[in-house]
């Protein structure tokens, strides 16, 4: 009976990556790669290997590209749950294409793999936009989020530039991951690692939401009023994390 | 005053603006807070679905001008506010922190004077660059009539200066504000473009006029807007479906803007900025309005079926452009693909063209998508109507009242 080769890696993209430089190097096409969590069934036979965690980033950027690594990244920060497979495929036909790859959008691996990117890099953009922070007595400013996919990373770097010269703490509700930035860096570490003690807001934030509201109110205009069209745009999954709009939900 | 109510006043007087844009800068150095992104963010979208990006404030409601359109004009009896340049910074701030917003887009009713005005911009934005270091987005309107070295202290300033021409006509603007002149807007365009660089307004100009208050065709409008481009190199035109604020017997009296008509402008827009369409290829003296049922791209092809249908893996990148359901970012795929593989429509979904538009204007390979004696204007025309969903769902709501 045939049986379905099943690699495991540790979760981790660094992790993934060297798992996928051993299997490409051995030429062992695998059926799936899962993380440790995975639960197997009948026909799966299950094969952990022992990987390196060498840093290899670099040389995945020197042997296809830049914007290919970033693809990688961007599919690993999905919540496909095929997308080891799709990392592994995109990543061995880079290895011929190069940046040829963008544009074989007929190969069914190369087209599924940029449909998650686009998704991906497009929730990242609008988070940015709706990411809100709060500020805590302390002055410290805290975020929560929830997205589809796990942007945190992402996030953190467009913030740590951003607002370089803050303290700043963002949590993924969904994921239980908190990214802390110190004014020099940020740190992603997990929720259970971290509790924050008391939520107490600053003076001035009630006012500043306030006064935030009121600037949203004001803003649209009464005779082009357009709720699909606000739909459209922002969806309903996120206002729960966009303080202007709590008061609609 | 309390802030609140002041914040209340002057972004009520400010909403009627359309440009809420915070892109194409490439950023300031030394600044301690705040970036700018060359895409632009959207920080939230306001219940008439505007994306709203930066705090859009007048720095003051006063106006010694008395247009007729316009809520802040002299002569309306309505609640007046100045904010202080403190003021402006302290929200700014406070809101950017936070995320609620990607920059300030600062305008202003005229107070005193042009010079006056202008200086009360200078210094609240000054004050935002070099006291608190930001580095946020910064839209400015320059005050017709203000002398040119502060147009060049605020230009240095800010990623985005305009000026708004109001009204498609010089007529129209004669009747309408008959305090404005447009030979001023004028300088200002010129002003910038010639000294536009890195370290003034960096993300260009724009400017703005209002659509459906004087009687001028769509074909006057486009080509007011192309020879703004051609002329000023403007980034945006805008185009704001009037809606009416105030009673005057030289205002047309409508009972809901004209957005079908605005959405049309923008399409026609960026036919003209991206898509090398002439004005004179989209309209025509003899046909100076647009068709509200159908896109001006789609028209066009219409008007010129026997140019039509185009070979996917033959035909040129500007041929492409003017296929329907085709944009840019999907014709340049279908370049750099055709090279390495023969595209055929399942092909074209994974490349982003919108097929359902498509389909009727195109063959792969040689093959249209369904028996070629299909391919009749009367019948691609109906299906393309049909498509658009909007309008059938009202109807259908208004026929079960009969049934």
């Amino acid at each position: 009976m045939k049986t379905n080769n099943i690699y495991l890696y540790d979760g981790s993209f660094l992790n993934l990556l060297n798992l996928i430089k051993i299997l490409i190097t051995k030429q062992i096409i695998p059926h799936n790669i899962k993380d440790t969590t995975y639960q197997p069934n009948l026909f799966d036979e299950i094969i952990s290997l022992s990987i390196p965690n060498a840093d290899i980033f670099n040389e995945i950027i020197k042997s296809t590209s830049k914007e290919i690594f970033n693809t990688l990244y961007l599919i690993f920060c999905s919540t496909n749950e095929n997308k080891e497979i799709i990392i592994y495929y995109f990543f061995a036909h880079s290895l011929k294409f190069h940046n040829k790859i963008y544009y074989q959008r007929n190969l069914k691996s190369v087209s599924s793999a940029l449909a998650i990117t686009k998704y991906v890099s497009n929730e990242n953009h609008k988070m940015k936009g709706f990411l809100r922070f709060r500020e805590l007595k302390n002055n410290l400013l805290y975020a929560e989020i929830a997205p589809e996919n796990n942007l945190l990373f992402l996030l953190s770097k467009h913030f740590s530039i951003r607002l370089k010269n803050d303290y700043w703490l963002i949590k993924d509700v969904k994921r239980n991951i908190i990214s802390i930035y110190d004014k020099h860096d940020f740190y992603l570490i997990s929720g259970d690692n971290f509790t924050l003690e008391t939520l107490e807001y600053s003076k001035e934030e009630k006012n500043m939401n306030a006064l935030w509201q009121q600037f949203y109110k004001t803003i649209g205009i009464q005779e082009r009023k357009n709720d699909r069209c606000r739909l459209n745009f922002m969806p309903k999954k996120y206002w729960p994390y966009i303080i202007e709009m709590s008061d609609e939900l | 005053m309390e802030l609140k109510e002041k914040l209340t006043i002057l972004a009520d007087a400010a909403k009627y603006d359309a440009s809420c844009s915070s892109s194409g800068s490439t950023g300031w150095s030394n600044s301690k807070i705040g970036n700018t992104a060359f895409s632009g963010i959207c920080h939230s979208f306001a219940s008439d679905g505007r994306c709203i990006s930066l705090l859009k404030i007048l720095m003051t409601n006063c106006c010694i001008f008395d247009c007729k359109y316009c809520l802040n004009r002299q002569s309306n009896n309505i609640k007046r506010a100045v904010f202080t340049p403190e003021e402006v910074c302290y929200i700014t701030l406070n809101f950017y922190r936070r995320n609620y917003i990607e920059g300030l887009f600062l305008s202003s009713g005229i107070i005193k004077s042009p010079d006056y005005t202008m200086n009360l911009l200078i210094e609240t934005i000054s004050l935002l660059r070099h006291k608190y270091h930001f580095g946020g987005y910064i839209h400015a309107k320059a005050i017709p009539g203000a002398s040119e070295y502060l147009l060049k202290k605020l230009g240095s300033l800010v990623d985005r200066l305009s000026a708004n021409i109001e009204l498609p006509t010089e007529n129209g603007l004669k009747l309408l504000a008959p305090n404005k002149d447009s030979q001023k807007v004028n300088e200002i365009m010129q002003f910038v473009k010639t000294n536009r660089s890195k370290h003034f307004t960096p993300a260009g100009q724009s400017t703005q006029m209002i659509i459906g208050a004087t009687n001028e065709t769509d074909y006057d409008i486009m080509q007011k807007s192309s020879s703004l481009y051609t002329n000023y190199h403007l980034k945006r035109v805008f185009y704001s479906a009037y809606i009416p604020v105030n009673q005057d017997s030289l205002l047309p009296t409508l009972n809901t803007p004209p957005l079908k008509r605005e959405h049309r402008l923008y399409e026609a827009d960026w036919l003209l900025r991206y898509y090398n369409f002439k004005v004179d290829d989209i309209l025509t003296p003899n046909n100076p309005n647009f068709n509200l049922l159908i896109d001006p791209k789609a028209d066009w092809a219409l008007r010129h079926l026997d140019e039509f249908p185009k070979e996917i893996n033959h035909c040129s990148y500007n041929d492409l452009l003017k296929i329907p359901g085709i944009g840019i970012t999907s014709a340049k795929r279908i370049i750099s693909s055709r090279k390495y593989f023969n595209i055929e429509f399942k092909d074209l979904i994974k490349m982003g063209v919108v097929l359902k538009r498509a389909k009727y204007f195109i063959t792969c390979n040689g093959k249209y998508f369904i028996d070629k004696s299909f391919f009749k204007k009367e019948i691609i025309e109906s299906s393309l109507v049909l498509d658009n969903k909007p309008q059938t769902t009202d109807n259908n709501k208004q026929l079960s009242l009969f049934l």
